[in-house]
């Protein structure tokens, strides 16, 4: 975190809005305590690129950092991070608000998530496609 | 060359049990003919088509999609990041 910090500053910025998404105890219905994200990397890091792009085209952004982690990790953890630095707070809002959830839509990231009984919770996008 | 490779992910990959095939494609193959030949051999995916997005050489594509030897075709599930 200390990292993302250093690197979204900018003497510049009158706003810096940070995002943290984190590992939640519960999911469709289920007690979960660890969860597992899977990624086809070089394709996810080109994806977040993107997102980069598309971010500095609409905003005017000093700096911005995108980061997802992968693999094991427990409850409370810290799964992903957006942060945004910009003139003001409204496009620093935006922005981050935007990165967040264009990297839900579209970068190759799984997750897979596990009870404490080591069951594995199916979420409702499989539920709807095996239906 | 004819041959490419097909990756899978996620839980399609967890339900095929494979994570990467090699296929010898014909010349009118399309990204959707390729996901197609997977479904015959692995009848489970097929439920999948409503909702996997198909990426070639790591960009997404329409189904559409030509393919050619030398290609990577990705069969991506609906992702769940972030």
């Amino acid at each position: 975190m200390t990292e993302v910090w250093e690197k979204v500053q900018h003497p510049s910025a009158g706003g810096i809005d940070l995002f943290v998404g984190t590992v939640r105890n519960h999911s469709s219905g289920e007690t979960i305590d660890r969860l597992e994200y899977t990624s086809y990397v070089p394709m996810a890091e080109r994806e977040m690129a993107k997102i980069e792009t598309a971010i500095r085209s609409r905003w005017p952004v000093y700096n911005a950092v995108l980061i997802h982690r992968i693999g094991m990790l427990n409850v409370g953890e810290i799964a992903v991070v957006t942060a945004v630095s910009s003139s003001h707070r409204n496009e620093a809002f935006e922005a981050c608000r935007f990165a967040i959830d264009a990297i839900k839509l579209s970068v190759p990231i799984w997750k897979k998530e596990f009870t404490p009984a080591g069951g594995i919770v199916v979420s409702s996008a499989e539920h709807g496609s095996v239906s | 060359m004819t041959d490419i490779v097909v990756k899978l992910f996620g839980p399609v990959r967890d339900i095929v049990g494979e994570e990467e095939f090699h296929f010898k494609v014909s010349p009118d193959e399309t990204a959707a003919t390729v996901f197609e030949a997977l479904c015959a051999r692995y009848p489970d995916l097929s439920r999948w088509r409503p909702v996997v997005r198909l990426a070639v050489n790591l960009e997404y594509v329409q189904f559409n999609h030509h393919v050619s030897g030398g290609d990577e075709v990705c069969i991506i599930p609906p992702v769940s990041g972030g």
